[in-house]
Parts: structure tokens; C-alpha cells; sequence
């Protein structure tokens, strides 16, 4: 008996089907490139568990280790230097990537029915991403890291009726402790890597179940083909997006490696405590307004993002503003770049 | 005159016309591109996980025994950057009267300082106290278990030497 044939009895599955699986057909307007911004985040996703694995080789979550564990990855272990670079950079880009699939999505209307549940799985991944970003940061314990954590959950502490609970849960106690750094590593290396994957599988199953929006353009011939195969056309135009991302991430961690601070020193708070780039339009908000009206504010913001399909929906019912969704999108990304620019720019 | 086809290839077997030349070029290319790019990778991976060698440690100078006075202490800083505390706590002018400990709390990394009035070592991060060998005794190194980590010491010729992590020559 041919191996062949050998494994057929085993794995009882022809090449027709599996080509019938994997070949769904593509929508052409898939050949420009901003509609790969959803295979991106990804892509760097994988590239953030593998680069993930190999530090936690050596990263130990205590108080009186992870400095130093930092350390030796950073200035001793072989190629530590690049492997924390690219798992910091593919951070950087996964955020930033995230957000321009989600922008993408948003001004092309793909959200409106029948794809409302995949919007709200979309949420979930961008929350779940600014979680690992949050945790990931506060893992280095450097002076930073540390005060940032301790604002984050001092900042959930402001929640009416939950905020104590939720920053105990946080941090394992009623302050910074030596059980803190497990928990955030548990949140970091385990629960959110564990969530995405999971909401990245069902992300892409409701694509396939309902097929991605079907775009026209007008500069396409009407009687060009609509659709073009996945295999091999839309997978080459995925690998070749993974290496050029690749080369990016090494470029990227080459020329502007990740530093590493000062140790976390529990008695003296830093004169500037800034949080990690992503988080700044949060914390120019927060600053603008009184602690609890500034968290209420921002859970009603999130809120609002989750339930915009049906929001979309109820003002294109009601009202003659077709396209107000484009309007408020514009509005509201400004917004977000004038507060992370204002942050950015101010010390305090 | 009949058009004779392009061959990259000896005329072996069926000719190649140039169209398909280039796709198997470009298919090869790309394969060997990936196969380098994620090569390198994986390789600078294995290695990243292969076990270094013991970090190398030299005996430094610290004093002299003999100005060395009984119950004061001096900070050391290594090679390395760790910060170490040194005190003499005997009078017996051995090895066995100094004791060199790491100045980082194993609570939350905070700086240690010895205490000479209270005859301990102290973190006034949480209020941690070690008695005169690095030992834990109260506040939460105690309930923790974690002592002070300890260097070695040696007396040459009347002079202090201690074993530290030298910076690694790279």
C-alpha cells in the first residue's frame, strides 16, 4: 500500500475538498491594498505569540526578578536584544493595524447588516489587544511601566460600584504587590493570547460564512471577473505582505531597539508618568475631566462603538442623513489624533 | 520559417516558453526567499535558547581589612551594575567577619542600607528587615521567605576581595 493511499484511510479527505475549503473566491477590490489591513494584525499576531514563547524562555514575573530578567534578555542572551524588539515593534503596528482595519471597515459601511455580530467580535479584539499592550508594557517593571500600571488601576478605581473590585482583581490586592506581576503575566500570556486566537476564529468564520462585502470601483471594466481565486492569487499577495512586514519589524528593531528604563522604585513617583502611545488619547481624556465622569464618559464611548451597527441603522431609519456614519467617523478620528497629538506634545 | 520558442533549458525534453520560465524563476526565488528570511529567524531562535555560558566573575578589590572599621559598612557597585552592601561585623580579622549582600530587596527590587545602630539591614520601601546575614526576619521578605542574595569574599595580603559578575565583553 502507497503512502498515499495510506494516509487517505487516515485522514479521509481529497484534494477537491480541501481545495473546495480553502478556495473561497475573493472580491477583486481585495487587490488594493488597504483591504489586507485585515490580515495584518494577523499576521503580527502570530509573529506576537512566537517572539512571546521565546521571551517568557526567560522573563520571570516577581518583583525581585523581572527587572533583571529583562535585563539578561536585553544585554545578555543571544539575539534577546531582537526578539524583544520585534515583539515590542509587532506590538506597535499590531495596535496601529487594528485600528486601520477597523477605520477601513467603518467608512466602507461593512459593519451595516447582516455583518453586526462580526463588528462587536472586531470590538472585542481591538479591546483584547489594548489589554495585551497594557499588560505587555507593565511586564518590563521598569520606572515606567510600574507608575503606569499603578495609574491604570487607580484609573479603574474611579468605576462607580465595580472600580474597587475591578482594581483589586487587577493588581491582587489593595496596591501594587509581589503578586501583581503573575497576575498581569497570567492576563498577558495566557487569558489574552487564549481570547484572541478564539476571536480570531470566529472573526474569520462569520467572513467566510457571509462572504467579505462585495466593493465596486469605478475605474473596474464591467466585464472583468468580479472574483479571483484564494488559492494561489490572495495567499501570494499574503506572504508577500508577511515579509514585507518582516523586513519592516527587523528594520524597525535594528535601528530603534527597545530600551530599557530605570528599575521601578515604589517610593518615588516619577515627575511625568506617560502611558505607552495607544493609550494616550485615553489619558488626555481623563485628564480633561473629573475622575469619575471621565471613566463613565469613556465606558458610554466604548458603548456607543460596540452598538454603532445598530446605532448606523436607527439614524439611516429615521432620519434623511444617509451617510452621517462618514461625518461622525471623520469627526471622531480627529478627535482621537488631536488628543494623542496633545498628549504627545505637553509634558504634564 | 517556423518561429522557434525561447528555451532557458537545454532542449531536452519539451521546450519552456518564456512565460513559464519566469513564473518557475519567480516561484523558486520566492521559496528561497522565505525558506532564508524565516531560516534566519528560526536559526537566531535556537539560539536565543541555547543556554548561555555562566556568566564570568572576577575577584575584585574592595579595602583594606586593616581600615576596615568593625561595624560600618560601604556600598559596592559591580561591573555588572548590581549594588552590593559590605559590612564588617567581627573583629576577628578573618573572612568570617564581613558579609557582602545584595542591596536589592527581593520584595519589589527597592534599595537596601545597613543599620549599624540597629544592627540590621533595612528596605524602607515596606518597612523589611534582615538581620546582620541577610536574612529575612520581618515585614514581607519575611513572609515571603526571601533573603538577601550573598557574594563571596576572600582575604589576600590583608586585602578585601569580593566575587562579582564581571560585564560581559561583547
Amino acid at each position: 500500500m502507497g503512502l498515499a493511499a495510506w494516509l487517505q484511510e487516515r485522514l479521509p479527505v481529497t484534494g477537491d475538498q480541501l481545495r473546495e475549503l480553502t478556495n473561497e473566491p475573493v472580491p477583486n477590490h481585495l487587490k488594493r491594498w488597504w483591504f489586507a489591513l485585515g490580515g495584518t494584525p494577523a499576521y503580527l499576531f502570530v509573529v506576537q505569540i512566537v517572539t512571546g514563547i521565546l521571551l517568557a524562555f526567560y522573563y520571570e514575573p516577581a518583583p525581585s526578578t523581572a527587572y533583571d530578567s529583562v535585563k539578561y534578555i536585553t544585554d545578555t542572551a543571544a539575539y534577546g536584544w531582537f526578539f524583544r524588539s520585534v515583539h515590542k515593534w509587532a506590538a506597535t503596528l499590531m495596535i496601529a493595524a487594528v485600528i486601520l482595519h477597523q477605520m477601513r471597515v467603518f467608512f466602507t459601511g461593512a459593519y451595516r447588516k447582516p455583518r453586526e455580530i462580526n463588528w462587536l467580535v472586531g470590538m472585542c479584539l481591538l479591546l483584547c489587544t489594548l489589554v495585551a499592550g497594557f499588560t505587555g508594557y507593565s511586564l518590563v517593571y521598569e520606572q515606567l511601566s510600574y507608575w503606569g500600571t499603578t495609574v491604570g488601576a487607580n484609573i479603574s478605581s474611579n468605576v462607580p460600584v465595580v472600580g474597587n473590585f475591578m482594581k483589586r482583581m487587577l493588581l491582587g490586592g489593595d496596591v501594587y504587590n509581589e503578586r501583581t506581576l503573575s497576575r498581569l503575566y497570567i492576563i498577558h500570556a495566557a487569558i489574552m493570547p487564549a481570547l484572541t486566537t478564539a476571536l480570531i476564529a470566529v472573526h474569520i468564520a462569520i467572513i467566510r460564512m457571509q462572504g467579505v462585502t462585495e466593493l465596486k470601483f469605478e475605474d473596474e471594466p464591467a466585464d472583468k471577473p468580479a472574483h479571483f481565486s484564494f488559492f494561489p492569487d490572495h495567499l501570494y499577495t499574503e506572504i508577500i505582505a508577511g515579509l514585507v512586514l518582516m523586513i519592516l519589524l527587523s528594520a524597525l528593531s535594528t535601528v530603534l531597539p527597545a530600551t530599557l528604563g530605570p528599575r521601578a522604585d515604589p517610593l518615588s513617583t516619577p515627575e511625568v508618568i506617560k502611558p505607552e502611545w495607544f493609550f494616550y488619547v485615553t489619558f488626555r481624556w481623563l485628564k480633561l475631566f473629573s475622575g469619575t465622569f471621565a471613566v463613565l464618559s469613556m465606558g458610554f464611548i466604548v458603548f456607543t462603538m460596540y452598538a454603532w451597527p445598530f446605532v448606523d441603522a436607527l439614524i439611516r431609519k429615521k432620519t434623511r442623513f444617509q451617510e452621517a456614519s462618514v461625518w461622525i467617523g471623520i469627526v471622531a478620528v480627529l478627535a482621537i489624533i488631536g488628543l494623542t497629538v496633545w498628549e504627545a506634545v505637553v509634558a504634564h | 520559417m517556423a518561429e522557434i520558442p525561447y528555451s532557458p533549458l537545454p532542449p531536452a525534453g519539451e521546450p519552456v516558453d518564456r512565460r513559464t520560465f519566469l513564473s518557475r524563476a519567480s516561484g523558486i526565488a520566492m521559496a528561497a526567499g522565505l525558506a532564508a528570511g524565516y531560516g534566519t529567524f528560526g536559526a537566531m531562535a535556537g539560539r536565543f535558547l541555547y543556554p548561555a555560558k555562566p556568566a564570568a566573575t572576577a575577584w575584585l578589590f574592595v579595602a583594606d581589612v586593616a581600615g576596615f572599621a568593625h561595624g560600618t559598612s560601604l556600598s559596592y557597585t559591580a561591573p555588572d551594575g548590581a549594588t552590593v552592601a559590605i559590612a564588617r561585623q567581627g573583629t576577628s580579622g578573618g573572612v568570617e567577619d564581613f558579609v557582602a549582600l545584595s542591596s536589592t530587596c527581593p520584595h519589589l527590587g527597592c534599595k537596601v542600607h545597613w543599620e549599624g545602630q540597629n544592627n540590621r539591614f533595612f528596605c524602607p520601601c515596606h518597612n523589611g528587615v534582615f538581620d546582620p546575614k541577610g536574612r529575612a526576619v520581618s515585614g514581607p521578605p519575611a513572609e515571603a521567605g526571601q533573603s538577601l542574595g550573598r557574594y563571596p569574599l576572600k582575604i589576600e595580603k590583608g586585602l578585601l576581595y569580593i566575587e562579582v559578575p564581571t560585564e560581559r565583553l561583547a
